[in-house]
């Protein structure tokens, strides 16, 4: 990501700066100089390695014809205790605290990236830490949401919903949100962050104000909707009886979204990554410079490769969908095809994920403690890990590749429950494994890549 | 589960095999035969318990086959890949 190798591009400049030398030239070339060039292994033959991964997997994943073994595998879960009233309580109040003194200590604590709370809050211990416990663990945000416990403080006008909207307003604003991340210095800049905290705060209240706190929350905001998908993927699955333990994943195949517009945000969850990652590459910077030469603007570059990678990411899926319903000889509709395996990319996106912010959480959090204790006053040069060890970057690999194949997984054992012919259920996933494979591919590719910093835009 | 509860669509010109107990189309008999035995167990007569049970059987013997040509496409893939790395990896 543009954003986490922008903070790990100051990581590594300290660290040598502060002699460090070694282990961080070992690990500013990123993963591949961790990974990929002490082998010496040719770039199309890793990538090649990563896609034949996942198309093995299909195949061994094939030989599972068991239905009851599938079936009894996703329904293995044992009881949690639910924490009490007290507890959820105190925890929203102490969200709110620290969305609170994030939005002020934005705007009042130094003006710089590693010194300033609201970078570290935001970036490390939600974007990375929070965010990642969401798929490991299990959602809490909608225990913790701040936003929504100051909404709920609040009377509601309780206006009608426009139900053929559906979930396209929270597709519209995740797609802006990461739009304001890629081409604003939204990871350099504390106060430009606490502006936008704060706007996103305002204009998050009042849609609840206006439609009502449950509907906004479930159908409008992003960041909701983003963290109860991932949460699909958790062990920690939240039902009626109170909270489940469950296999990572297992819930996935009975998770259908309802409709076009969430097959849509699936979609761009799992692209969003993806563009974030493309533009820091060397091929982006050369498209850029080449078009931007003959006279288009660099703001229409980055907008027409957003949107048309968005629309190829969508297209590549339903056409996956329906080329499984050929195959299947089934009469499922694509529409419901698609709404069925999206649950599967979840999957992916969560490896992403975690291949993308684990080494600036790990990195960072002492100097995110360090900052916490004396946010108005922190340290000139605030502690941080001195380095990963060099088998962190095939770790990092390792999460890509984990995701890819808990989705291939996933895609199994939802073809399993769809299609009445173990066979059909087989074959409808040619076109799946394909598109997974040429992903897994292009996304291996990016995160091999070393970072250019985007041209136009980088900060 | 969700077996019952689907979006079908059967093209004008194509022929449907319909479930008598949840109406959902398939587009040959041996898939509303297994669909009856996995989506209505309960409900199933022993004449469809036995179609199913033949069906599951047969449907074995297809997916047998398909085991051979995966493990030849496993082999391959895995011959492939060693061959790659002896010869482009130094
Ligand atoms: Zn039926």
């Amino acid at each position: 990501m543009a954003r986490r190798r922008r903070l790990r591009a100051t990581l590594s400049s300290l660290a040598v700066a502060t002699a460090f030398a070694g282990t961080a030239a070992a690990h500013s070339g990123s993963l591949r100089g961790a990974t990929q060039e002490s082998l010496a292994v040719p770039t199309w033959l890793f990538l090649l390695t990563g896609g034949g991964a996942v198309g093995a997997s299909f195949l061994l994943a094939s030989f599972v014809t068991d239905r009851r073994f599938v079936e009894q595998l996703h329904a293995w879960h044992r009881s949690l205790p639910t924490p009490g009233r007290f507890v959820t309580r105190a925890a929203r109040l102490a969200a709110v605290g620290v969305l609170l003194s994030t939005v002020a200590f934005g705007f009042v604590a130094p003006d710089e990236q590693l010194r300033n709370l609201a970078i570290l809050v935001v970036w490390v211990a939600w974007w990375g830490g929070f965010v990642a416990s969401t798929y490991l663990l299990g959602n809490a945000w909608p225990a913790l949401n701040p936003v929504r416990a100051l909404a709920d403080a609040l009377p509601s006008l309780d206006r009608p919903y426009p139900e053929r909207l559906g979930a396209w307003p929270s597709v519209a604003a995740l797609l802006a949100l990461v739009w304001i991340e890629v081409v604003s210095p939204l990871a350099d800049d504390p106060r430009l962050l606490a502006t936008v905290v704060l706007v996103y705060t305002l204009v998050t209240v009042g849609g609840a104000v206006v439609v009502g706190a449950e509907r906004w929350f479930t159908s409008v905001d992003p960041l909701s909707r983003a963290f109860r998908y991932y949460g699909h993927v958790a062990p920690i699955q939240r039902t009626d009886d109170g909270l489940r333990l469950r296999l990572p994943g297992a819930a996935l195949p009975e998770t259908a979204v309802s409709g076009r517009d969430e097959v849509a945000f699936v979609v761009a969850l799992l692209f969003v990554t993806t563009y974030d990652g493309f533009v820091a590459t060397g091929l982006w910077a050369t498209i850029a410079r080449t078009v931007a030469g003959v006279g288009v603007p660099p703001t229409l570059i980055y907008l027409g490769a957003y949107l048309g990678g968005f629309v190829l990411f969508l297209g590549a899926f339903r056409w996956a969908a329906r080329d499984a319903r050929r195959r299947a000889e089934s009469y499922l509709t694509p529409e419901y095809l698609a709404r069925r395996f999206a649950p599967s990319l979840l999957a992916i996106a969560a490896g992403y994920h975690l291949a993308h912010n684990l080494g600036s959480v790990l990195l960072l959090s002492p100097t995110l403690v360090a900052v916490a204790t004396s946010p108005l006053s922190p340290p000139l040069n605030p502690p941080q890990l001195a380095g990963l060890p060099g088998w962190f970057g095939g770790l990092e690999l390792a999460f890509v590749l984990v995701g890819h194949l808990l989705a291939v997984w996933v895609a199994h054992a939802t073809a399993y429950d769809a299609f009445p012919g173990r066979l059909q259920a087989v074959r409808s996933q040619y076109a799946v494994t394909l598109v997974m494979v040429l992903y897994t591919m292009t996304s291996l590719w990016i995160v091999s890549e070393p970072y250019v910093p985007p041209p136009f835009i980088a900060t | 589960m969700t077996r019952t509860d689907v979006d079908t669509d059967v093209p004008a010109d194509a022929e449907a095999h319909v479930c008598s107990y949840c109406g959902r189309p398939f587009a040959r008999e041996k898939y509303l035969v297994l669909h009856r035995g996995l989506a209505h167990p309960d409900d199933v007569s022993d004449g469809e318990r036995d179609a199913y049970e033949r069906a599951y059987a047969e449907e074995q013997a297809d997916i047998d086959r398909f085991r051979i040509v995966a493990l030849g496409v496993l082999v391959v893939i895995y011959f492939g890949f060693l061959f790659a790395y002896a010869v482009f990896a130094a």
